[in-house]
């Protein structure tokens, strides 16, 4: 197998793959006691394992270095928890008042956030890149962290009065959130392409960030 | 011999992997009469004598040049055949393109030339890629910046400005409605209009673009509007239509310029041509009358006033009836 020395674009290895870690034998660690598994032990220890997981994961995104964690052991749970945030505090009021123009429903930033990252994945998927389905969505997903922090940081700086300077802090905010997405998530995922179509597949990603970050600019306080 | 067992995965990989590498091939068409002995005491050569092997049924390759082409067509031929209609490798011959081809026909989509170079560039395969994501970027271009427009329109303290993220939907669909319908029917009008008789006398493939490269062409044909949608923001009356009349020349013109040997042939190629043009052109006075325009006569709110006062009242009316 020398030929695998010759892909320059695929660090990664050959074909990655993810894999789900379900801790099925505890027996190492409690050798005098009965078999143990996630059905016996407590559910707060449960809990705790998987939302340790995806606080570790965050962290990557935070700080991209090392790629391999966020790519082996893909999980949901991040993007479902950053997408509900979002959509909630994005959306609209529509309950006030139905006839005036406003933001996206909480339906439709759903739709953005989940319709667009596999649109982007299956762009990459297209183009050639090797890289699962899943682990590019869960990649995807996780690297809406820095737009998040700044839709949060947004809402803060809506509490003061409104002005013109206010409103460029947001956009410089939210710029940053951007960006930064961006190249988190071109870290993870820009070696899964050829070098010749890198820019191809890294364009749609940041497009994506860019829509979603446009959705926090534009959101402001409904009154 | 387990060597030779390996040989075909080994093969499939390092194929598809460089498919475009002529230097490679060339090594193999030379050292085609030493397969087996090779593999066995050299591994450098390994990648090689596969790829030789690969090109042993049509064996006869006397001269390089024209050897070089025919090795990439026949395996370009066979992978669509072989996949299913279901599975990504199928649609992938579709987005088979680089940084490099992209640039290369958004930069001949913005400048006409008799040349014909998109077409050129389209003619040797078309990619769905550049459509695709030229739509979606319009898409939200306009949207974004029909919101500037609209708050530009507006600003004053007095009123509220709120942004209308539902501009995507509309924009959205317009967008898919051209990119679709209008290549399908110039498809099937071309298709209807031209006369049998000359088809015969030329290549087939020369006469009638498929719905794909017309998807193709018109899909590129839209870039010029992703900077006129940003620049249309700017509330300046003579401004906007000047780039109306700018964008939907220039990539018009590329349009018909890229479509006028089909369009030759057709029976009816003089309000094809018209019609090509005005559909361009509406589209670009779409976009601006409806994204960017505000009427300098009636004032935005208080159209707005009358439709919440309407809108009420019709509400009311049904919780009376009801």
């Amino acid at each position: 197998m020398d030929h695998t020395r010759l892909e320059m674009y695929d660090d990664v290895g050959g074909h990655v793959e993810g894999e789900m870690n379900i801790p099925t034998n505890k027996n190492a660690q409690y050798l005098g006691q009965p078999d143990f598994n996630t059905l016996d032990e407590p559910i707060k220890d449960t809990i705790m394992r998987d939302v340790k997981a995806v606080g570790i994961k965050f962290g990557h995104v935070l700080f991209p270095k090392e790629k391999k964690t966020l790519l082996k052991e893909w999980d949901l749970w991040g993007p479902l928890m950053l997408c509900t945030f979002m959509a909630m505090v994005l959306q609209g009021s529509s309950l006030s008042d139905h006839t005036s123009e406003g933001g996206p429903e909480f339906a439709e930033v759903f739709v953005i956030v989940w319709i667009g990252s596999m649109i982007v994945t299956l762009n990459s998927k297209l183009l050639g890149g090797n890289i699962s389905f899943f682990q590019s969505v869960c990649v995807l997903g996780y690297c809406l962290l820095p737009t998040t922090i700044a839709l949060i940081a947004c809402r803060i700086i809506l509490l003061v009065k409104q002005t013109y300077l206010m409103f460029f802090i947001r956009f410089g905010v939210s710029m940053a959130g951007f960006a930064w997405a961006t190249y988190a998530s071109m870290i993870f995922l820009g070696d899964s392409q050829k070098p010749g179509r890198k820019l191809l597949a890294v364009y749609p990603i940041g497009l994506f960030y860019f829509i979603i970050s446009w959705l926090v600019i534009s959101h402001t306080t409904s009154s | 011999m387990t060597n030779l067992q390996e040989v075909p995965t080994d093969d499939l990989l390092s194929f598809q992997d460089y498919p475009t590498v002529p230097v490679h091939t060339a090594g193999g068409n030379s050292t085609i009469s030493v397969p087996v002995t090779q593999i066995d005491v050299s591994g450098n050569l390994k990648s090689n004598p596969p790829s030789s092997t690969n090109n042993m049924p049509p064996p006869g390759n006397p001269n390089n040049p024209s050897s070089l082409p025919n090795l990439g067509s026949p395996e370009d031929e066979e992978t669509p055949a072989s996949k299913s209609f279901w599975t990504i490798e199928y649609y992938q011959k579709y987005f088979d393109v680089d940084t490099k081809d992209v640039v290369e026909r958004i930069i001949a989509s913005i400048t006409p030339k008799w040349d014909n170079s998109l077409k050129h560039h389209l003619r040797t395969k078309p990619d769905l890629y550049g459509p695709f994501w030229i739509s979606i970027t319009l898409i939200f271009t306009i949207a974004i910046s029909g919101n500037i427009a609209s708050y530009l329109q507006h600003a004053s303290p007095s009123y509220h400005w709120k942004y209308d993220f539902h501009l995507v939907s509309y924009a959205a669909t317009t967008i898919c409605l051209y990119i679709t319908l209008i290549p399908f029917t110039l498809w099937g009008l071309l298709r209807y209009s031209t006369q049998a008789g000359d088809v015969e006398d030329l290549d087939q493939d020369n006469v009638t673009p498929g719905a794909l490269e017309l998807i193709c062409i018109y899909g590129y044909s839209l870039f010029i509007y992703i900077p006129a949608a940003v620049l249309w923001s700017i509330q300046i009356n003579l401004l906007q239509w000047l780039l109306v009349i700018i964008a939907a020349f220039v990539s018009g013109s590329v349009l018909l310029l890229t479509l006028m040997p089909a369009l030759r042939l057709s029976k009816h190629k003089f309000f094809l041509a018209i019609g090509i043009m005005v559909c361009h052109a509406l589209l670009a006075a779409g976009f601006m009358l409806y994204f960017f325009h505000v009427p300098n006569t009636v004032p935005v709110p208080a159209i707005q006033e009358a439709v919440k006062k309407v809108v009420e009242q019709s509400k009311t009316n049904a919780t009376d009836a009801s």
